[in-house]
């Protein structure tokens, strides 16, 4: 079973070394979509083994995923692992995340930092933003999941090739759990550290994500 | 009366300039059209604008004719802006599109 990594990349030269070393023992391929970047993540993205893809111009996170899907198809991937260039995932976890497709048992498979373990989540984070995005998630998109914005996720081929991002730049991580919910594929949530080296996603952040969402709404 | 002379001057400026960049073939011929019964009817406006005035008090706004047409326009604007922004949203999806496209042809 071919499982490859899809790392949306941008301005990570610090980072992206550790983050595709760290990776590559745990999946067959790779894939860095470089989202033109103006520093050295290509070339030190290539040189650490990964297959690497660059943007003409930036688009985005959602888009670099999109890009790194659909090449990861086209090359024969079972099994898709969304991951971030900022190490603050933990690789050793990806084992879990496809558990549950290898198993059967999903055809997409969230993060989630809400069911047990460890987070060194920003105390504004943790008690205001989450909540708030949780709610919104539930009432207003109808998913029924722990975390509303993770972005470590694992996609059967299946669920890639039905579930097709749209919103290139944040808004991305809600949209794959709406789709996923409508599509009723099976869903399963793992428990999964992150190790915040920076605060993320403000609550500015926050409602950038519903005015891209509710945009795809009205555009086709 | 004054104010009616400046605004008909100002318009048929527009009209002009709009001629002249349909000769030029700077636009096409649907938003010639467009733009012209636009003016067009902005002059209607500002001829009848005594007959706007009673209209609107008909019609039970209180404020004057030429208060009626500025909140038109207002709307009209939101309007515009609205649409305006849905075809730069779609320009932006066409482009992520195309860039993907090439991004993934370029790696083979």
């Amino acid at each position: 079973m071919k499982i490859v990594c899809v790392i949306p990349a941008y301005n990570e030269e610090k980072n992206i070394t550790k983050v595709v070393s760290d990776v590559l023992p745990y999946v067959g391929e790779a894939i860095v979509i470089d989202d033109h970047s103006h520093d050295k993540t290509s070339p030190l993205a290539t040189a650490a083994g990964a297959t690497v893809l660059r943007h003409i111009i930036n688009r985005g996170q959602g888009a670099s995923l999109q890009t790194g899907n659909e090449y990861a198809l086209k090359n024969g991937a079972d099994i898709i692992v969304h991951f971030d260039a900022d190490d603050q995932f933990l690789a050793k976890e990806i084992p879990d995340m496809v558990k549950p497709i290898i198993e059967g048992r999903a055809d997409i498979v969230f993060g989630s930092r809400f069911l047990g373990k460890e987070t060194n989540f920003p105390f504004s984070k943790k008690y205001i933003i989450m909540p708030l995005a949780q709610l919104f998630s539930r009432t207003f998109l109808g998913v029924k999941l722990s975390d509303p914005q993770n972005g470590f996720r694992a996609m059967s081929r299946k669920a890639a090739e039905n579930i097709t991002i749209d919103n290139r730049q944040m808004a991305h991580a809600s949209e794959i759990q709406v789709k996923a919910f409508k599509q009723k594929l099976k869903i399963a949530e793992v428990p999964i550290t992150v190790i915040y080296h920076h605060f993320g996603q403000k609550l500015s952040g926050g409602f950038i994500v519903i005015r891209d969402l509710l945009i795809s709404k009205i555009i086709k | 009366m004054l104010q009616q002379i400046i605004a008909i001057i100002i318009i048929i400026f527009f009209i002009i300039k709009l001629n002249n960049q349909k000769r030029k073939k700077e636009i096409s011929r649907n938003e010639f059209l467009l733009w012209l019964s636009f003016w067009l009817l902005a002059l209607l406006a500002i001829i009848f604008i005594k007959q706007i005035d009673s209209l609107v008090h008909i019609l039970g706004f209180s404020g004057s004719g030429i208060n009626f047409l500025i909140y038109l326009a207002v709307m009209a604007l939101f309007y515009l802006v609205f649409r305006l922004r849905l075809n730069i949203a779609k320009l932006d999806k066409n482009l992520t599109e195309v860039v993907r496209i090439v991004t993934i042809n370029n790696k083979k």
